[in-house]
């Protein structure tokens, strides 16, 4: 059934220890510091183009989806994006580049095939949640660069950890695709026969995808048009009664973020009483 | 269902976008950037859920990362609600306006050597005055060259 995982090349660890330190040291050249200066942030942006190529050929040795062009464009947009969210100076592009990310996010959910997730990433976070970070920031961002934005907490130890932490979990995600046969052919098969039990058309399909021509076309292919129904389906089906304490959860929200916030007006006073 | 390849490259994008996310709620100091950057790990973690989901075909990833955007949703509006209040209590969003929560063993953060205000004097185009110099109002004090 999977013959690229079984043919799939080890990670090959000279790569991988390369890209962990220039992701590390990219990330605390970026950074925000007071040593900063425009060289120390350029040579930051260079190694940051190496180990994100780094990662890009590590991927690639993963698999043969590296070269799929749709999926490499909307993951770089997507990566960059999120490195640029946490290294950039002002909050307001900081918002704008969590909206690029998100579109990179919602592109790479399209290339999985879920459509509805791809499309309520957008509505939902870049079209309500990211406007609420917007407002907070034109009614609490002082004029100006606050110092504190241009400080950072243990720029060099954190940077550290998280690439570390990277470089373990491409460890194992690698070992996952160079994983057993028989616990990467069973789940499939398994899915497959659920897949199949309710429609009839599913077998055809089935082997439509099993001759697995390219990649990025078989998962193209294996995009059934009634996801989103039957994403629906399952939602409010099994998940009904989660639904339902998933709308009391945004009732309970929205009362008590008007609670605080019209509790906020003793606040004045409080500053007033402490003033005196 | 998507192939295996498919699957371990979309876990990778996963895990960067959840350690960069990381980094960034470690290091930075403003609550809104910390903010945001518990949103970027929230998108690894759908990123993954998803793949993870499509590779099975098993619609209980996807179930869940449509309850991970209802709590981020509502996180985000109670949490916000949060900021502006400490904003109001403090005037900054620095995460370090509150260290007096800290524990009793701990040193004070003092920032020390913090760069003078390095905003960049922007430059104007030059340009040849025609017509008659408007009169200045008080609306253009609340311009700003720099966000």
């Amino acid at each position: 059934m999977d013959p690229v995982a079984a043919t799939t090349l080890p990670i090959p660890g000279l790569l991988l220890a390369g890209s962990v330190a220039a992701l590390a040291a990219s990330l605390w050249l970026l950074l925000p510091k007071t040593s900063d200066t425009v060289n120390s942030r350029r040579l930051g942006f260079l190694l940051g183009a190496a180990a994100l190529i780094g990662f890009a050929a590590t991927g690639r040795s993963l698999g043969g989806v590296g070269e799929d062009a749709v999926f490499l464009t909307v993951a770089g947009i997507a990566v960059i994006s999120g490195l640029a969210t946490i290294v950039t100076r002002s909050p307001v592009y900081s918002a704008i580049w969590f909206a690029m990310a998100l579109a990179g996010v919602s592109g790479v959910l399209l290339v999985l095939g879920a459509q509805f997730l791809g499309v309520a990433t957008i509505v939902v976070y870049a079209g309500a949640i990211l406007v609420m970070f917007l407002f907070v920031l034109m009614l609490a961002q002082p004029s100006g660069m606050a110092p504190y934005d241009r400080v950072s907490n243990e720029p060099m130890l954190a940077a550290a950890a998280g690439a570390v932490l990277l470089g373990l979990l491409t460890l194992s995600i690698g070992r996952l695709s160079a994983a057993e046969p028989p616990a990467c052919c069973r789940l499939p098969s398994r899915a497959q026969a659920m897949a199949a039990a309710p429609t009839e058309g599913a077998g055809s399909e089935d082997d439509r995808s099993a001759t697995l021509l390219a990649p990025a076309t078989a998962g193209v292919e294996s995009v059934d048009a009634d996801e989103v129904a039957h994403l629906g389906a399952e939602l409010f089906g099994r998940h009904l009664f989660a639904v339902e304490v998933a709308g009391v959860l945004l009732l309970v929200a929205l009362v008590g973020s008007i609670a605080v916030v019209s509790r906020g007006e003793a606040t004045e006073t409080d500053h007033r009483r402490e003033s005196r | 269902m998507i192939p295996a390849t498919l699957l371990t490259n979309a876990l990778l994008v996963g895990a960067v976008l959840f350690c960069l996310g990381l980094v960034g709620i470690l290091t930075r100091r403003n609550l809104i950037v910390m903010f945001l950057s518990a949103e970027l790990m929230l998108q690894g973690v759908s990123v993954t859920l998803v793949a993870w989901s499509r590779y099975h075909g098993d619609w209980g990833g996807q179930v869940l990362v449509v309850f991970v955007l209802t709590v981020a949703a509502c996180e985000a509006a109670v949490a916000l609600v949060f900021v502006l209040q400490a904003f109001a209590r403090t005037g900054r969003l620095d995460a370090s306006a509150w260290q007096a929560l800290r524990e009793e063993n701990l040193p004070r953060v003092i920032d020390h050597g913090l760069p003078a205000d390095d905003r960049v004097v922007p430059t104007w185009p030059h340009l040849s005055p025609a017509g008659v110099l408007p009169e200045g109002d008080d609306s253009r004090s609340l311009e700003r060259d720099h966000v």
